[in-house]
């Protein structure tokens, strides 16, 4: 789809930049989706070493941001690219903005679990978490998706689950209070697991960034600080027009 | 061959012009009849000319239009060429469903590449492995939707002489096999398989062996510790007292052979690089000789001789344990009187350690097999000489872990050489 959406350039060297940023904010998703699951193991089975790890890896993710950051500038500069590519431009500066953001919450959440695998694990095993994480990684995954695609149906689909992550972290929440209520000993574990969902959360909003950017590049269309629903009706219509 | 295609017209034009001249010249109007005759001639011809074209336009085959002479022919060959392409569409069309079918139907996924990663083709368990929508995913980059970093780097490295496993490339959970095979000009087949389960049951062997070894020592260690006391009773019949002794060598055994499967699970389960740090193997060499012969009643010579001060990097535990099983093997086989000899030399390609005996050597046939697990050449010997068969199985596994090889030469009867090749990259200067 997008193959013909490039295509058009008469110049071949500027589709394949465009390609290649776009390849390596892939990358760059690949690799903080493969940190998020790192962290998110670590913490579940105590596993203190690759915790570690994971933190001392988010180098890389900042490394990468600053690459393809220097690549979009370039390509402004040099191209100065105009309707679609502009728009895929911008859109991939921000995306990778979030994705750093992501792979810092990452890093906490490896930290965290490097210090928790030395303490007692609870009797559940952290089952909510581990269920918050899951719908999170899968969220990421998704944005990303969509972002190879160019999915904005998908986009959509995904950015309206932050919602239901968003419920799971009150949830949990709540259930942290009443620990620490029933339990004094439990307050530490208790605080420390309340930052892990708090990183979630935050990584579930970056995911829902990202997604209103993709919409933005398919669509030219700023949705931010609207409601999801006006959006959907809005696309529809556009699709039932086309 | 030119003449003769001239007869035919020219006769047939000829009788024509002959019937009209005979008509003209009965009727009167000789001019107006030759004319009118040719007229009529040539615009059959433009009419049979003009329904071949429309025929052939119509690209309907079966539907030709009946004409005699030249223009028969014609009609004739032209429908059969026509019918002899379509034949052969057809049948490439059929061998290609057949072989998209068939292809469909493996139960590996499979994916077809151009030489920028960007997808040609897949079937369903590619599909399904990895989440592809089909036709949409056509013409992306493969990367861009397996993003997972170690098949990325796989793919851009582009050594794909060996495959890679991946987790969480598809489905979370899931660990897939990847294997790029290039094909045509820069084209890339790439086969996917679940490897979930076999994965699976590896880590639970692994664990199952360290565990059960671990569950196995503390009683042992009871049994040794008791027997020990016993067999040095002195009010003891002197039956009983040989039952005893031999029942200590046993556990003795059973408590080498414990420490060696954890020694391997320990190897295994060992992941990333080692604590490495530079070894000295000469002095590591001469602490092993010494070992063996304050333990050992010596009935060999054991000769050392150090060709370079050279440093190892690695695992000095690790390869400690290497070295000691290669010398323990060497003592173990020689008879009394040979000579063991240990050797530490480099080339340009690296560094080598050899251990060589004058003992009873192996049969070409069952070298590739000596570092199996309990492999033995002669099981009843072996046991009386009180080896775990573990040990060569463990040389193995440190070598790799050190990017090194074991080469193993033997003459039946005349003894055995080990070397141990280590790499270039991890010899040190002397300290």
């Amino acid at each position: 789809m997008e193959a013909a959406d490039l295509s058009h350039h008469t110049s071949r060297r500027f589709n394949e930049d465009l390609e290649r940023v776009r390849t390596k904010v892939l990358a760059m998703g690949g690799f903080v989706e493969q940190q998020l699951s790192h962290a998110l193991t670590a913490l579940v089975e105590g596993d203190s070493a690759l915790g570690k790890s994971v933190a001392s890896q988010d180098y890389k993710v900042n490394g990468m941001e600053v690459s393809i950051d220097e690549e979009c500038s370039r390509i402004l500069a040099t191209r100065a690219p105009a309707a679609g590519d502009l728009r895929m431009v911008v859109a991939t500066i921000k995306t990778i903005t979030d994705l750093e953001r992501i792979g810092d919450e990452c890093e906490r959440i490896g930290n965290i679990a490097s210090r928790l695998a030395n303490t007692e694990r609870p009797e559940d095993h952290y089952r909510e978490v581990k269920h918050l994480g899951r719908t999170v990684q899968l969220m990421v995954h998704n944005t990303l998706d969509a972002c190879a695609r160019l999915d904005s149906t998908l986009a959509l689909k995904t950015a309206r689950n932050d919602r239901i992550v968003d419920e799971e972290y009150e949830s949990i929440q709540r259930q942290c209070i009443t620990f620490m209520m029933e339990d004094p000993r439990a307050i530490r574990r208790a605080l420390e697991v309340m930052w892990v969902v708090r990183s979630l959360e935050r990584i579930g909003d970056h995911a829902k960034n990202i997604c209103e950017y993709i919409i933005y590049m398919v669509h030219g269309k700023d949705i931010r600080h609207t409601s999801l629903e006006s959006v959907e009706q809005e696309i529809n219509s556009r699709a039932a027009r086309e | 061959m030119t003449a003769s295609v001239w007869w035919s017209p020219l006769l047939s034009t000829l009788a024509a012009v002959a019937v009209a001249v005979l008509i003209g010249l009965l009727t009167g109007h000789l001019a107006v009849t030759v004319s009118l005759v040719l007229a009529g001639l040539l615009m059959r011809q433009l009419y049979l000319l003009q329904r071949v074209l429309l025929w052939l336009r119509s690209d309907r085959a079966d539907r030709m239009p009946d004409a005699g002479g030249a223009w028969g022919d014609v009609i004739g060959l032209i429908a059969r060429l026509f019918r002899r392409k379509q034949y052969h569409k057809r049948r490439m069309r059929q061998l290609v469903r057949e072989l998209r079918h068939s292809t469909a139907a493996i139960p590996d996924g499979v994916v077809m590449l151009n030489p920028a990663a960007e997808i040609l083709w897949f079937n369903r368990s590619a599909a399904e492995l990895l989440n592809l929508r089909s036709p949409g995913d056509v013409g992306l980059r493969i990367d861009n939707l397996v993003r997972r970093p170690e098949f990325v780097n796989y793919l851009r490295d582009g050594d794909y002489r060996s495959p890679v496993v991946v987790q969480g490339a598809g489905i979370p959970e899931q660990h897939l096999h990847f294997q790029v095979v290039p094909y045509g000009a820069g084209q890339l087949l790439l086969m996917v398989r679940d490897v979930t389960r076999q994965v699976r049951l590896e880590a639970m062997r692994k664990d199952f062996v360290a565990n059960a070894s671990h569950e196995l020592r503390s009683p042992l260690t009871v049994i040794s510790g008791y027997l020990e006391t016993l067999s040095q009773e002195e009010t003891l019949e002197p039956v009983l007292h040989d039952q005893l002794l031999e029942m200590r060598r046993q556990a003795l055994r059973m408590t080498a052979i414990v420490q060696d499967l954890l020694e391997l699970s320990r190897l295994e389960a060992e992941g990333g690089s080692p604590n490495e740090e530079p070894v000295d193997v000469g002095a590591l060499l001469a602490r092993l000789r010494s070992d063996l012969l304050a333990r050992e009643v010596p009935q060999w010579q054991v000769q050392m001789q150090v060709d370079t001060a050279d440093r190892l990097r690695g695992e000095p535990a690790q390869l400690h344990s290497a070295f000691a099983n290669l010398l323990d093997n060497a003592a173990k086989y020689t008879p009394s009187g040979g000579t063991i000899k240990m050797r530490w030399w480099r080339d340009a390609q690296g560094g080598y350690l050899s251990v060589s005996d004058t003992g009873i050597g192996v049969a070409a046939e069952q070298i590739p097999r000596l570092t199996e697990r309990f492999y033995r050449v002669d099981p009843g010997r072996s046991r009386a000489s009180g080896g775990s068969g573990l040990g060569l199985a463990i040389v193995k596994h440190v070598l790799q872990r050190h990017e090194g090889t074991l080469q193993i030469v033997s003459e039946e009867g005349r003894g055995s050489t080990f070397t141990c090749r280590f790499p270039l990259a991890r010899l040190l200067p002397p300290a």
